[in-house]
């Protein structure tokens, strides 16, 4: 968080959000006891699989799902019972929604004319977003004849137009093409960066929620399973939900032999290592989360030998799942030479970074 | 902005127009004829008397039935035209007023009702309409006999209305039970008729057997009256048992040379086309006015001017030469109370044994 | 494109209690429905089951003559059903699979037969198939008794295929052509094709077409009255039971037994066909259709199609001809008095009546057809799907029902005692010559209900196919749903909504069967001119008036695409992608 003395924007108070059973009888709880803090300014990611409720909660958010339970307070004011229209907050949607009825020019001008902005200062606040967002002289253009990230663009200058106190994100390059979305992944970042507009972010791309978020919220069935900043949630996850779900994960039983102030000392690939962790161990059985990047494969038989099941390359990297006699792994190596790859079948020695070693509870 | 115009001139036409559809009419006419007639009386009032006046054009069975439902509120002030034992029914019923209008007493008492319910504004007999051309081809002569109908030539060339609707298919149905009833009681006294004066049993069986040989010459039973008469226009058939006056119009408008009209030697059925005052009906004042003109001879001659040939029954008017004249050919003596007390039952058995039989 | 529809808990929004005004239209549409159409069928329902007409039930249904009829109106629905369809389908077909000349002029002649007055086709048929008609008297030298089951099949066949062809070529044009080309992958002859694959896909299509064209068939009252000869059914019945009976009871009771069949069969299309469909209209197909090239296949099709093309435009060519000649059939000299008497004589007030009546109806019917639709889409309230059932009783209902419902239930002002303020008056009386307005103003809900179910289905199918996120959009700006509906919803279902105004208008002014018993002498309507004309057999008089009907009909649909837009609008950038 950059900010020392952080103003809390948007407060979220034990929401919970039920919804009919399919069957119909009972409920369905999509977000389950909720609480939130987002601060002024900052960019908030909610990460999540599909049907963990990332998208619930935005929508509550915004008005378009009152919750079961539980208070939403903007700027400290209850919002809870406000119709959308009222909340003065803007949705940037996953398919961008752009009226297909009205120019460009006229998408970005709607929520002016609706606010009754005068005419000439419509003019210019959208000849100015067009210009942030590069779009100049497309305003007369219909959405449908703009390219997809044009839509997108258009999409994100007609919410940031209305200078809502609050920007919302569903999913909003998810229908881009891989290189379009890392480009406008890019320019939102730019843009936040700038503007320094309060942010919440729907993704279930974990690279996106990293590369644009302060703090990001990962959830799972409804619940939260962490929050934190990006670097956070991938290098000490709370959970080995988190773990798997963020990054490539290996887990890895371990022994606990001791514990001290300085860590907890375990004994990993035969090998003894003290770990600084928070976790308390309280007598329970602890796992080691080790990210592919942080395995090595080296020719050195005084190392774990492990066979190389499969072999994968991947440009940048080569991916192997190699098998340790009790469990599979999966380590990625860079190999910018190309010419570091270890055949199938093969036997090799297994190394890591020690420091990269991430205690959970089993 | 196109929208607001749009809206307003919506608006402004609604409003301009809703009058007009609402404008409430001095005298409204239940009128029973054809349209041009209904149109010619109530202008030929209108600027008689001044008195706005509108119409609308019912056949007498939905007349009846509309003005049974509205009873408690009529819509109409006065009933003019349509077959009498409608307004025998509506009398028995209490829908009409009693008025004994000064003109009627011009009037024969057999076109009136005795009690002043009701009084006759014309009157037509039925008769035989054929298509020269079809029987010409069938090797026929135009009809003159009811038994001439029965002519195995004539199979699937025959057409009348079915009696559940119209009132001209059951004049149709009782002449032949008058007619059978007059044999019986020709044969032997009391066989034909009761003693208050109607037909026995018998002698509507009799009519039934009759209808069940007619039966198979008919191609089909219209619901409308007249509409046979149009199939012989249109050579679907060869003859129509229609009033005459209806085989007349049509010969006006556009059949001339191609139908004639001939009557049944034995004697034919004729009905009464009554006029009667609406119990309760709004502006009674003007509905005795239109009732009092109705009788008079100048109404009266206002049919032909619209090529209507139904007789007028005030003595007084003058009788079109196209008319067919009651008193040049034979008629039944034709009992309308027990018509209309044996309607229903009638029309069921008419229904269930003769219109659903199969043709051989 | 995305996938357009979302998981269904995600439709709603703003509970609707949230917004006074939806609520407040929520509750207009509500009262509208409910006064309109379920008050005056329940009055219908309670008229048939009150003491009077129970007894009725059990005559109506033992009795041999009755039970013909209930067999008669059956088996007349079901062969309409079938050839109508078969007709739509063979029209259907040979637009989408066929490469054959003139195909633009059959899919004009297809949509002829949507502004067909009633009687029109009937008469016209008569006199040149009739036993003196000019093709089966005056070619063939046949008396063919046209009269009867095989005419009405004829006609209603050729006057309804217009709604299962439009139907069975939209399923045609959204078949995944990928389907035919895996099963062409496989092995499979064209033939093959069309029997194992294309036929199966379109069998709900060929289903719900033939229940659609069952119950209109069954509801028709005007070809029956004209063409049914000896031949009755059960709306034709229930038409005597009141003009020739005098008997309104007797009529409910028929009413409720023609309501079981057309009701079934309404809820049977509705509720089980339109789920079983396989085919998703809304997919973008991947390809174009696979054409049917074979010219033992090819030639007979057209050749068939063509006939049909040709002996409706006879028809309607007879139609004109007749309006202009002194007796259509026998004298063929030319007038024009015909005209005279519809625009000058008698029938001007009918014809100014209708129109006018029309005008009124036809934007309240769509507009109330939109509302509808949006909130039975968008909106997610306790009977919802009531709500949407009862508007569409409005056209599964026939006519006749709803017309002896109305006079049951508006013949008299409704009243309801309370028990303080005593008596009352909710709803003054609307029919008959002292009801409101003349009794125009039942003519005119006539009109709205009836042409509100087309204007919901089109609605329906519009809003389904378009992007809920798209009205989130506007309202995350900070627009409120009725801002949203004007300037977002209704630009977009815009096509739709024009289909809903094109349809009510062409119903409103070609409607017999519902308003035959509401004309008053305030009001006249002149489709039940044209009955008088028909029935008297002045068929030159009626030719004017179907004449002058369509022209009314065409000019006022060349209004509406003006002033409410063309196809080239916001459906086309719609197509293009959102």
């Amino acid at each position: 968080m950059s900010q020392n003395n952080p103003e809390i924007r948007l407060k979220l108070e034990n929401i919970t959000k039920e919804f009919p059973d399919r069957g119909g009888s009972g409920t369905v709880k999509a977000v389950n006891n909720i609480s939130l803090d987002i601060c002024a300014g900052e960019f908030l990611t909610l990460l999540g699989p599909s049907g963990c409720g990332k998208t619930t909660t935005l929508r509550l958010i915004a008005g378009f799902e009152s919750p079961t339970t539980g208070r939403i307070l903007l700027d400290n004011q209850d919002v809870t019972p406000q119709p959308p229209n009222k909340r003065d907050m803007a949705l940037v949607f996953q398919n961008y929604a752009l009226f297909p009825h009205m120019s460009v020019f006229d998408n970005i001008a709607y929520g002016l004319q609706t606010q009754r902005v005068k005419r000439q200062d419509i003019q210019r606040r959208v000849n100015e977003a067009l210009l942030m967002m590069g779009l100049q002289g497309l305003g007369d253009r219909r959405p449908n004849q703009l390219s997809g990230g044009q839509q997108q663009r258009v999409a994100l200058a007609r919410s940031l137009v209305v200078e809502p106190r609050i920007l919302l994100f569903d999913e909003p390059l998810s229908n881009l093409d891989a290189k379009l979305r890392v480009q406008m992944r890019g320019e939102i970042h730019r843009l936040q960066r700038r503007l320094r507009i309060t942010s919440v972010y729907v993704t279930h791309d974990q690279i996106e929620a990293m590369a644009l978020s302060d703090r990001i919220v990962v959830m799972n069935a409804g619940k939260i399973e962490q929050i934190g900043t990006p670097s956070d949630i991938y290098h000490r996850p709370a959970t080995r939900f988190v773990a798997d779900f963020i990054g490539r994960a290996n887990f890895v039983d371990v022994t606990v032999l001791s514990e001290s102030a300085a860590g907890v000392e375990v004994e990993i690939f035969k090998r003894r290592i003290t770990v600084a962790s928070s976790v308390r161990r309280d007598g329970a059985p602890l796992v080691a989360m080790l990210r592919s990047e942080s395995l090595t494969l080296r020719h050195d038989p005084a190392l774990p030998q492990v066979l190389v099941e499969q072999t994968m390359f991947l440009g940048s990297e080569v991916e192997y799942i190699v098998n340790t006699g009790s469990q599979q792994l999966v380590v990625v190596e860079q190999d910018p030479r190309g010419v570091h790859v270890v055949a199938e079948g093969e036997t090799i020695g297994l190394d890591f970074v020690p420091e990269a070693v991430h205690l959970l509870p089993a | 902005m196109k929208r607001v115009v749009l809206i307003l001139a919506f608006a402004f036409l609604a409003l301009t127009l809703m009058p007009v559809l609402a404008q409430e009419s001095t005298l409204t006419v239940l009128c029973t004829p054809q349209e041009d007639w209904c149109v010619a009386m109530t202008q030929a009032f209108e600027e008689q008397t001044g008195i706005d006046t509108n119409y609308v054009r019912l056949s007498s069975g939905e007349s009846l039935a509309r003005i049974r439902a509205a009873k408690d509120n009529p819509e109409f002030s006065v009933w003019w035209g349509g077959p009498a034992d409608a307004f025998i029914a509506a009398k028995g019923e209490g829908l009409l007023d009693q008025y004994e209008s000064p003109n009627a007493e011009a009037i024969t008492p057999e076109y009136k009702d005795p009690d002043h319910y009701w009084t006759g504004v014309y009157v037509g007999a039925l008769g035989f309409c054929s298509n020269l051309d079809v029987l010409e081809e069938l090797g026929v002569e135009p009809p003159t006999s009811w038994d001439d109908l029965l002519a195995p030539e004539l199979q699937g060339f025959v057409a009348m209305a079915h009696p559940a609707t119209s009132g001209t298919a059951f004049t149709t149905f009782w002449t032949i039970v008058t007619l059978k009833a007059d044999a019986m009681e020709a044969a032997e006294a009391g066989s034909g008729y009761d003693e208050e004066g109607a037909p026995t049993e018998d002698a509507v069986n009799a009519a039934f057997e009759y209808f069940a040989a007619l039966n198979n010459n008919i191609l089909q039973y219209t619901r409308s009256g007249s509409a046979p008469g149009t199939l012989a226009g249109q050579g679907e058939i060869g003859v129509a048992i229609i009033f005459s006056h209806d085989c007349v119009k049509l010969q006006q408008e556009g059949f001339e040379g191609i139908l004639t009209t001939t009557f049944p030697e034995e004697g034919t059925g004729y009905e009464i086309g009554g006029m009667g005052i609406i119990a309760n009906g709004p502006e009674p004042e003007a509905a005795r006015l239109w009732y009092d003109w109705a009788l008079t001879a100048a109404a009266q001659e206002i049919g032909p001017t619209v090529n209507s040939l139904q007789l007028p029954t005030n003595p007084d008017a003058a009788i079109s030469e196209l008319a067919v004249n009651l008193s040049e050919i034979k008629v039944v003596n034709y009992n309308f109370v027990a018509a209309g007390t044996n309607r229903t039952a009638i029309v069921e058995r008419f229904d269930a044994e003769i219109a659903s039989a199969p043709t051989e | 494109m995305q996938s357009l529809r979302r998981p269904q808990t995600f439709k709603r929004f703003a509970s609707i209690t949230q917004d006074p005004l939806l609520t407040l239209a929520l509750v207009l549409v509500v009262l509208f429905v409910a006064i309109t159409i379920v008050f005056p069928l329940l009055s219908m329902i309670g008229e048939g089951f009150s003491p009077k007409g129970l007894p009725l039930f059990q005559r109506y249904l033992s009795d041999p003559v009755h039970l013909s009829i209930v067999t008669n109106t059956l088996v007349m629905g079901a062969l309409v059903g079938l050839f109508g369809t078969a007709v739509g389908f063979l029209f259907a077909f040979v637009q989408v699979r066929l490469n054959v000349p003139f195909k633009r002029f059959m899919h004009i002649v297809a949509l002829i037969p949507v502004i067909s007055p009633p009687f029109a086709v009937a008469t016209a048929v008569i006199v040149l198939f009739g036993r003196s008609g000019s093709i089966s008297r005056g070619i063939f030298g046949v008396r063919y008794d046209i009269y009867g089951l095989d005419g009405l099949t004829l006609v209603m066949s050729l006057s309804f295929f217009t709604v299962a062809y439009l139907n069975l070529s939209g399923m045609m044009r959204a078949l995944d052509p990928a389907l035919d080309e895996a099963a062409t992958n496989l092995g499979a002859n064209k033939w093959r094709i069309f029997r194992t694959v294309t036929l199966p896909m379109l069998l709900p299509g060929i289903a719900s077409s033939f229940l659609l064209l069952f119950v209109e068939a069954v509801a028709d009252l005007g070809n029956p009255l004209v063409l049914g000869g000896n031949y009755e059914v059960l709306s034709t019945r229930i038409y005597i039971t009141v003009i020739g009976l005098y008997d309104t009871t007797g009529a409910a009771v028929l009413s409720l037994i023609l309501l079981v069949p057309s009701l079934t069969v309404f809820i049977v299309q509705r509720y089980w066909i339109s789920r079983t469909s396989v085919v998703s209209v809304t997919g973008k197909p991947s390809g174009t259709p696979q054409m049917m090239n074979h010219p033992l296949v090819r030639w007979p099709l057209f050749g068939l199609t063509i006939a049909i093309c040709l002996l409706i435009l006879l028809i309607y060519g007879t139609i004109i001809h007749g309006a202009f000649i002194r007796v259509p059939g026998v004298r063929y000299d030319f007038t024009l008095e015909h005209f005279d008497f519809v625009l000058n004589g008698i029938g001007a007030q009918a014809m100014q009546d209708t129109t006018l009546l029309s005008i009124l109806a036809t934007p309240l019917a769509g507009l109330i057809g939109m509302v509808i639709a949006y909130l039975v889409v968008r909106k997610t309230f306790a009977g919802r799907s009531l709500l949407d059932f009862s508007t569409m009783l409005g056209i599964a209902v026939p006519g006749t029902v709803i017309g002896i419902g109305y006079v049951l239930s508006f013949n008299h002002p409704t009243t309801l005692t309370l028990p303080v303020l005593g008596e009352v008056t909710l709803l003054p009386q609307l029919t008959g010559g002292r009801g409101l307005l003349g009794g125009a103003l039942a003519i005119i809900v006539v009109f709205i209900i009836r042409s509100v179910p087309a204007a919901l289905r089109s609605g329906t199918a519009a809003l389904s196919q378009i992007d809920p996120a798209i009205e989130e959009a506007s309202i995350s700006l900070g627009a409120d749903n009725a801002r949203t509906f004007r300037r977002i919803t209704l630009p977009l279902i815009r096509p739709a909504f024009l289909a809903g105004l094109i349809y009510a208008f062409a119903r409103s002014m070609t409607t017999i069967s519902a308003v035959v018993f509401l004309t008053t002498p305030q009001t006249k309507i002149m489709t039940q001119q044209i009955l008088n004309e028909v029935e008297h057999g002045r068929y030159g008089n009626a030719f004017a008036y179907c004449v002058v009907l369509i022209v009314i009909v065409m000019v006022a649909i060349s209004i509406m695409y003006v002033t409410v837009g063309s196809t080239t609008g916001a459906e086309r950038r719609l197509e293009g992608g959102l």
